[in-house]
């Protein structure tokens, strides 16, 4: 019994030595070369591995965990932040909102991920979150398309910025305080507590589109939110397709991709964007990788490539 | 829930100081407020024995859910490749039925395992000193803080492991020339577990410790036996059943924590896992992933993954609890 004990305080002291012993005297380019590649994702059910398994061109890997390299780690996006810290060869993707100074963001074919890059629309790893409302005609009263033209501007206005941003996304217009903004809109006086405003479309939306529901209707007489989310294609089906007039009838739906023409049958001001969805592959701050590709990304999460020797070679 | 075990303790040795202060129950006559309470009380105490069949049926008529149905044309979900697969779900989420939990209960009473190879000596040895060596007030000041150890939420110590033993390990094993994925893994995920099981060993232990009677010590100091001699071979071979309960609760701990497992364990899809360094899950760490967003079969299959653990836990108090009544007391 003893001498466990102090085998395990041996054992312990050598533990807590290490720990502080050899950092960062692996960031020299010849010991990174064989360096395999330990990679960290989301679990199947997240939006932003949904995002970034599309947005690189892997889509199958958005669900299936099975065609992915063997050996990878599974964590939420706090923990992935933090492993980036310790983890000198990981890679990981999170969100654009989430990236700080701890880790190191890679530049996507070339473009720096930067806010400003997403708005001007050069950084490619995003995808636009978008709205489209019933047409002007379509409407059962006034009231209806009042609450609905009101949530747009709600949407776009400052708070509706606060309520994306605080979700992860990066809003794209914030025209202004909705403090003052209500005034344009007299329905927001009434007692809109017998109205039901239905929502829908894309999943991946969700989360934000149910913040923005909540965040809405007690600006706006208590309005009743409904949020049904089924996918991206019955954004625009359920508020101006063929289910329109259905019961699964919405009068916001959202895509989390660019409408298609097909699509774009409503007058231009029935849709517009409310946010980019922008996600960054993520490094240790020690990994000498600067830049990455979409077909790069594939092939370390199929497992092609599993050391960064392959990437840095390419670069 | 410590009171409880507490005095289960007590119970042990026959002629200790404690059961001198033996009271006799006066029986007198039930007045009428008297027999109100006593209604009341059962009542409660069969409110709350009846939550366990409550959960026992909630549990299993959705995880069963899986198995018995199509899964809105998925197919069922085969048990018999659940319970000894090796990879969870093979396919793609919400289409494929291709699930296995076998490697986890593999990995589940592995790490349980090691966790107490690592918790119960230092859990014990805490307790020996709290309770015979340590000076009065050190031994109050030490039960205080194992007290309130054992009362950190175990989200507290997940986060601890994450901040402090992750990096530690991974450098660790970097040493070891072994790139482990950010330290995350077997090892982290017994460190944590044993950290969180120290304190319920140490409490119990103390306290059936502390109950062994004192003539047993005296004898044997009086034969000629050193103090610590006396400790080891007298002291605690008298309370091993005791000391023998805290490892069962332990062990009960180690295979139901979800939180802290969950954010040091690496989480892999795949396994069993046996080396150290190397990304591992449990049980309740693939129950929790993703619960909270997900829906349909890869939600009902997490009740399924819950009724495995509940067996799991069954099974291991039971043949555990047997082992303690064949080891019995020492000196009766």
């Amino acid at each position: 019994m003893k001498k466990l004990l102090v085998s395990m305080m041996i054992g312990l002291v050598i533990l807590a030595g290490c720990s502080s012993a050899n950092n960062g005297d692996d960031s020299d380019n010849d010991g990174f070369a064989n360096e395999k590649i330990n990679v960290y994702t989301r679990d199947t059910s997240s939006g932003t591995r949904d995002g970034f398994m599309s947005g690189i061109g892997f889509k199958e890997a958005a669900t299936d965990d099975s065609v992915l390299v063997s050996g990878f780690i599974t964590n939420n996006n706090a923990a992935i932040m933090s492993a980036m810290t310790t983890d000198i060869s990981g890679i990981g993707y999170v969100s654009l909102a989430s990236v700080n100074n701890t880790v190191k963001a890679l530049s996507f074919e070339g473009v720096e991920a930067s806010e400003a890059n997403v708005m001007n629309d050069t950084y490619g790893l995003k995808r636009p979150f978008n709205w489209m409302r019933r047409s002007d005609g379509d409407f059962a009263n006034e009231r209806e398309r009042d609450l609905t033209l009101a949530f747009i501007a709600f949407l776009e206005s400052n708070d509706g910025a606060d309520v994306i941003n605080d979700e992860g996304a990066t809003a794209v217009s914030s025209t202004g305080n909705w403090a003052t903004l209500v005034s344009e809109y007299p329905v927001c006086e009434l007692d809109n507590s017998d109205v039901t405003l239905n929502f829908g479309g894309s999943d991946s939306i969700t989360r934000i589109a149910e913040a923005l529901s909540a965040a809405f209707s007690p600006r706006c007489g208590n309005v009743n939110t409904v949020n049904n989310h089924t996918g991206s294609s019955d954004g625009y089906k359920r508020a101006q397709g063929e289910e329109k007039d259905g019961i699964n009838g919405v009068h916001i739906g959202y895509a989390s991709r660019p409408f298609t023409d097909a699509e774009k049958v409503g007058a231009e001001d029935t849709r517009g964007q409310l946010a980019w969805d922008a996600i960054v592959a993520i490094v240790h701050n020690d990994n000498p990788t600067t830049n990455i590709t979409a077909q790069q990304l594939v092939e370390i999460y199929r497992g092609d490539i599993t050391t960064w020797g392959e990437i840095l070679d390419a670069q | 829930m410590k009171s409880l075990t507490r005095n289960k303790e007590i119970k042990g040795p026959k002629l200790g100081p404690f059961s001198a202060s033996k009271t006799k129950r006066v029986q007198s006559p039930l007045s009428k407020s008297d027999s109100v309470v006593k209604v009341i009380l059962s009542l409660f105490g069969f409110i709350s024995a009846s939550f366990i069949v409550f959960i026992l049926f909630f549990i299993t008529t959705r995880g069963i859910l899986p198995f018995i149905t199509n899964n809105n044309g998925l197919g069922s979900v085969n048990f018999f490749s659940f319970i000894s697969g090796t990879v969870w779900l093979n396919g793609p989420t919400f289409v494929s039925t291709a699930y296995s939990a076998g490697f986890l209960i593999i990995n589940t009473l592995y790490i349980a395992f090691l966790s107490l190879l690592l918790s119960f000596p230092i859990g014990v040895l805490t307790a020996l000193f709290i309770a015979k060596i340590a000076p009065k007030h050190v031994a109050n000041f030490l039960r205080t803080v194992i007290e309130l150890l054992a009362s950190i939420p175990s989200i507290v110590y997940g986060l601890v492991g994450v901040g402090l033993f992750l990096p530690a390990i991974y450098s660790f094993a970097r040493s070891l020339g072994y790139s482990s994925g950010g330290g995350s893994g077997t090892l982290a995920t017994v460190i944590v577990l044993a950290l969180m099981s120290i304190p319920t060993i140490t409490s119990i232990s103390e306290v059936s410790i502390r109950s062994v009677d004192e003539s047993l010590e005296h004898a044997s100091l009086a034969l000629g036996a050193t103090p610590t001699q006396t400790r080891f071979k007298i002291s605690l071979l008298a309370a091993k059943s005791g000391i023998f309960s805290g490892a069962i609760l332990a062990i009960g701990r180690s295979l139901g924590e979800a939180t802290a497992v969950s954010l040091v364990a690496g989480n892999a899809k795949s396994g069993p896992t046996f080396g150290l360094f190397d990304i591992t899950s449990t049980l309740t760490s693939t129950m929790l992933e993703g619960l909270k967003e997900t829906t349909g079969i890869d939600y009902d299959i997490r009740f399924s993954v819950g009724i495995i653990l509940m067996v799991v836990i069954l099974l291991t108090n039971f043949l555990l609890n047997q082992l303690k009544n064949r080891i019995g007391h020492q000196y009766e």
